[in-house]
């Protein structure tokens, strides 16, 4: 059944494996080590075990907890707002585009911008005196609301996140929508089925893989969101919005507790590998 | 054949990573604004100086600001030779002053500085450091505004309402430079649209209360005129005292009343700038590096001639103000150490410290020292002024876990401010942490 | 009518997710002045002084070495990770191995904060004596790419009809030649839709930029704050405007080249049906 054997499949995985375990492996190795230690920066190459300790104060920290939960919302709330959004543009927009290609690139534009410089940017963006957005907010309504308070940080993070990314998920999409052959289509049509029966029975499902594939990326993007927060709230008054990432670079950084930062990426990473082993044997089950 | 000539192509620009000048000694600095600019005219200066030998020349290093003191951390940590000499800051001498040498700046230093300047480089009795510029923070006010209510019998009535009903009371407009924390809060409120809809300025102040480590110093000196500090004499944490508690309340007082604009929970230096400059706000409490721009007619054209500067306002324990200095001290695994220790030493003369002030630097000198740049810089007689009557260093805040403390308050403090949890809870938790913390 | 509805939802839609770019561009031409006085969309005396002092301080910090440095880490970074991850691809979708632990490992690295290894990384390279050098951001960048390199092209050589390979391996092609002449012209799209990607992610990574270089090897990310950090923690921000202006001109570029290839070979997909 399978094309290539076992013996080919491991020579053509072997140069990836290869250069991650070089350069990956020894980092790896040492991290592990520091989990399980008590390390600082001034100990660095003389840690001093400790057992499970490191592992045992993740756990028990309830802002651990809390910064997973503000990841976990924060990421399938984006992720499922960009991969509509991103659908929407992409099928309703496809005949537009198809006939005027020229148009993807302001579409692609907001990609291109590095991430840190944007959440740098959208600091001067909504300030209530020198930014446009609240400036045309008093010009127009004489009012403009807080955004960045600990009720709506969450909500604009997620509107700059989503404004950020959704052009990914779009090209995802665009270049999955473009590549269903029009044969099928013009069957379908001649069926007698309408635009709204032919996406919904022949595009969608084809482009299923596509769609799963780009919310799986956007959500795992989304989930370890970290330069937006750190420049506009640096993790929320009372650390109301700490992402993973930010928990873990605080502790790292900020905290110079080494043991406890690594010990929560080893959490983390442990967690999100048996999610995604299972999520894989599910798939497999289900082609067999 | 074109595959070749990419490849060609690829490896000789990798090999051409630009290698600098072989530098004798290299100094890493603080990027951007003035103190750059002041180093770099020091280094020019001292590189030209006759008897500066060919092998201690300097030649300056610097790193992305953003992210610079955790970049500097791995640095030092891993041992990293690519610096003699780097920046410090007395915040963060604990932190590095294992990774660092002592210098002897001769006996010259303390007639420059200042002890009490000195200090603030100093670490376990150690000087680790020359103290190149000294931050502090100045109450910046409009004059205009302030000037119209002394005048206008009608909008004192005004403000002693409102310093009944809000404050609860008895208060009268002064003169800014007499203000105690209630005048200025009665001001601020006074100024404020969501208090008095007839304020000519949307906002009474400008308050800095993102979760940041550096709104923690500018915070501190409202608790500390009330006689707040770290820890006791015997070193048990006292930032559960009625003075922290006086000062955090009164912020969370003014913020809710909307004395200060809506987002302030992520303000930080550049917003306030920003919302000063703007002519919205009545007050802001700010460093003293703001003073440049916002006198400067180029950069604030709304309030540059309006911008009055005086000392934070008084506490029952008379002033306070937050002093910390910047500084360059030496690397213990730098490559050319002498050297180092040489250009140090020649910057703590009183020349080199008189050349950096004339080029922008904002050294703290002693009154008989900046009396010579005074006509020039007469901010610096103001830094020196304020540092020597008002500056304070909180105990243990220049200990190796100091900037985690002001993490830790940053975090607790902004829970509180924004109603996440009550003061009790944030105070306790930041008294245990700050125990675990200072311990060692 | 749909067609007039179908500009308004592009206009809209492109405005909305240019906003930051926009402001940034208006924000580049204006005056320090104008920039505390004058807060909207428009500029009434534009000025390219800030532009221009980004691109006189040669000699202090100096922006085409940034964008030199950046642009050959980038491109290594894209271009080794390629490289490793095709025939990776090609194992994991046609062999039964890789698919089980791998791929998962793999996809992993994305989702955790890399911060974690940059200690470690540091030591290590360290002691290669690759820090500070553009070979030593470029490798970093390949495994920073690495993990969405994989999806894609595992997604796109799933999308082939097996009897494609089937065919050309009963003719006695080897393996590598099959997935060489056979399997990449096919999965061209993914490998240049991976490639802009990998590109403009490599080109934007802050923290390793950071972390392991100090002079030599800077990137404009981390060269950019150089610019516009001024006194006390405030931000220039017309000069760090025109900064990221010029530091997103080259991914830019890439992307307005790349469209055409993006939809040519999406015709070109579509034929394979």
């Amino acid at each position: 059944m399978a094309i290539l054997g076992k013996t080919h499949g491991r020579l053509f995985l072997s140069p990836l494996a290869a250069f991650l375990l070089l350069f990956l492996g020894f980092p790896a190795l040492v991290n592990l080590v520091y989990s399980v230690s008590t390390v600082s920066f001034e100990t660095l190459r003389s840690p001093t075990l400790s057992g499970f300790g490191n592992y045992l104060t993740v756990v028990r920290d309830g802002e651990f907890w809390r910064a997973f939960g503000f990841s976990l919302r924060f990421g399938l709330l984006t992720a499922l707002a960009e991969c509509l959004l991103g659908l929407f543009l992409a099928v309703f927009l496809a005949p537009l585009l198809s006939k005027r290609p020229i148009l993807l690139a302001p579409l692609m534009l907001p990609l291109m911008v590095a991430p840190a410089m944007v959440g740098l940017m959208y600091r001067l963006v909504l300030h209530e005196f020198a930014g446009p957005v609240p400036y045309y907010l008093f010009e127009w309504f004489g009012d403009s609301p807080a955004f960045l308070d600990p009720q709506t940080a969450f909500w604009t993070l997620a509107v700059v996140e989503v404004l950020q990314w959704t052009p990914f998920a779009f090209l995802l999409f665009y270049a999955a929508y473009l590549a269903i052959p029009d044969a099928l289509r013009e069957a379908a049509a001649l069926d007698g089925a309408g635009a709204w029966k032919i996406l919904r029975f022949i595009e969608l499902p084809l482009m299923m893989p596509t769609l799963v594939i780009a919310f799986f990326i956007r959500f795992i993007d989304g989930f370890r969101v970290f330069d937006n927060i750190y420049a506009l709230t640096g993790a929320g008054a009372g650390g109301s919005t700490t992402s993973l990432s930010m928990f873990i670079y605080q502790a790292f950084f900020k905290e110079g507790a080494i043991g406890k930062a690594v010990a929560a990426s080893v959490i983390l990473f442990i967690a999100s590998l048996l999610f995604l082993m299972s999520l894989n044997r599910l798939a497999r089950l289900r082609r067999r | 054949m074109k595959r070749t000539k990419i490849t060609l192509a690829l490896a000789a620009l990798l090999a051409s990573a630009a290698l600098p000048a072989q530098a004798k000694v290299t100094v890493l600095g603080w990027p951007g604004g003035s103190e750059e600019t002041a180093l770099r005219a020091a280094v020019e200066a001292y590189n030209k100086a006759p008897d500066t030998s060919e092998n201690d020349k300097v030649e300056l290093l610097f790193f992305n600001r953003e992210g610079f003191y955790d970049k500097l951390q791995a640095d030092m940590a891993a041992g990293s030779d690519a610096f003699d000499a780097n920046l410090v800051a007395t915040y963060s001498i604990g932190r590095y002053a294992p990774y660092m040498e002592p210098v002897d700046l001769g006996p010259d230093a303390a007639k420059v500085f200042g002890d009490t300047v000195l200090k603030t480089m100093q670490f376990d009795g150690k000087q680790y450091g020359v103290p190149t510029d000294l931050s502090l923070h100045f109450m910046y006010y409009r004059k205009d505004l302030i000037d119209a209510l002394m005048r206008d019998d009608e909008a004192k009535a005004k403000y002693k309402e409102i310093a009944k009903a809000e404050l609860g009371k008895d208060l009268e407009p002064k003169d800014p430079d007499s203000w105690t924390w209630d005048d200025w809060a009665a001001t601020t409120l006074y100024f404020s649209k969501g208090v008095n809809r007839s304020s000519p300025v949307r906002y009474g102040t400008v308050l800095q209360m993102k979760n940041l480590l550096f709104n923690m110093m500018v915070f501190q000196s409202l608790p500390r005129s009330y006689g707040g500090d770290w820890t006791d004499a015997s070193g048990a944490v006292t930032v559960d005292s009625p003075a922290y508690r006086t000062g955090l309340e009164l912020y969370k007082k003014l913020y809710d009343a909307g004395a200060s604009p809506r987002d302030s929970l992520s303000y930080e230096y550049a917003e306030t700038n920003a919302a000063f400059a703007s002519g919205q706000a009545a007050t802001a409490l700010q460093w003293n590096a703001a003073a440049a721009d916002l006198t400067s007619a180029e950069k604030s054209p709304t309030v540059a001639d309006v911008t009055g500067i005086v000392a934070p306002p008084a506490g029952p324990n008379g002033r306070a103000d937050h002093i910390h200095g910047l500084g360059l001290g030496i690397n213990k695994n730098g490559k050319n150490k002498e050297g180092a220790a040489k250009f140090l030493r020649w910057l703590a003369t009183e020349d080199a410290a008189l050349l950096y002030a004339r080029n922008g630097g904002s050294p703290a000198l002693t009154p008989e020292v900046v009396a010579k740049v005074a006509k020039e810089r007469p901010d610096l007689v103001k830094l020196g002024e304020f540092a020597g009557k008002y500056g304070y260093v909180m105990t243990g805040a220049t200990s190796a876990n100091a900037l985690s403390v002001y993490e830790l308050q940053a975090k607790e403090f902004t829970g509180y401010w924004s109603g996440q949890q009550d003061l009790d809870t944030a105070l306790s938790k930041t008294k245990s942490g700050m125990q675990d913390l200072l311990k060692k | 009518m749909v067609a007039v509805l179908r500009w308004i939802v592009f206009a809209v839609a492109a405005f909305a997710m240019n906003f930051p770019v926009i402001v940034t561009l208006v924000t580049s031409f204006k005056s320090a002045r104008e920039l505390s006085s004058n807060p909207g969309l428009t500029v009434s005396a534009p000025t390219l002084a800030n532009y221009a002092s980004v691109l006189a301080e040669t000699e202090r910090f100096n922006i085409y070495n940034y964008l030199l440095n950046s642009l050959v880490a980038s491109l290594l970074g894209t271009g080794i990770a390629i490289v490793l991850t095709l025939p990776a691809a090609y194992a994991v979708a046609r062999s039964e191995v890789g698919q089980r632990l791998l791929l998962p490992l793999v996809i992993n690295l994305r989702a955790l904060p890399l911060v974690i290894f940059a200690i470690p990384l540091y030591m290590m390279y360290q002691w290669l004596g690759l820090l500070d050098t553009r070979l030593g951001l470029g490798l970093i960048l390949a495994i920073v790419n690495i993990p969405l390199a994989l999806v894609i092209l595992v997604n796109a050589v799933n999308d082939i009809s097996p009897e494609l390979d089937e065919a050309a391996m009963m003719d006695g092609a080897s393996p590598l030649r099959v997935m060489f002449s056979i399997v990449r012209p096919v999965i061209r799209p993914a490998l240049v839709t991976t490639f802009i990607f990998g590109f403009i992610t490599a080109w934007n990574e802050f923290l390793f930029g950071l972390m392991l270089t100090t002079a030599n090897a800077v990137p404009t990310t981390v060269g950019a704050s150089f610019f516009f950090a001024a006194s006390g923690g405030g931000v220039q921000w017309g000069t760090a405007s025109a900064v990221m202006i010029l530091g997103a001109l080259p991914p830019a570029l890439l992307g307005l080249i790349m469209y055409r290839q993006i939809s040519g070979s999406m015709t070109a997909g579509a034929l394979k049906g």
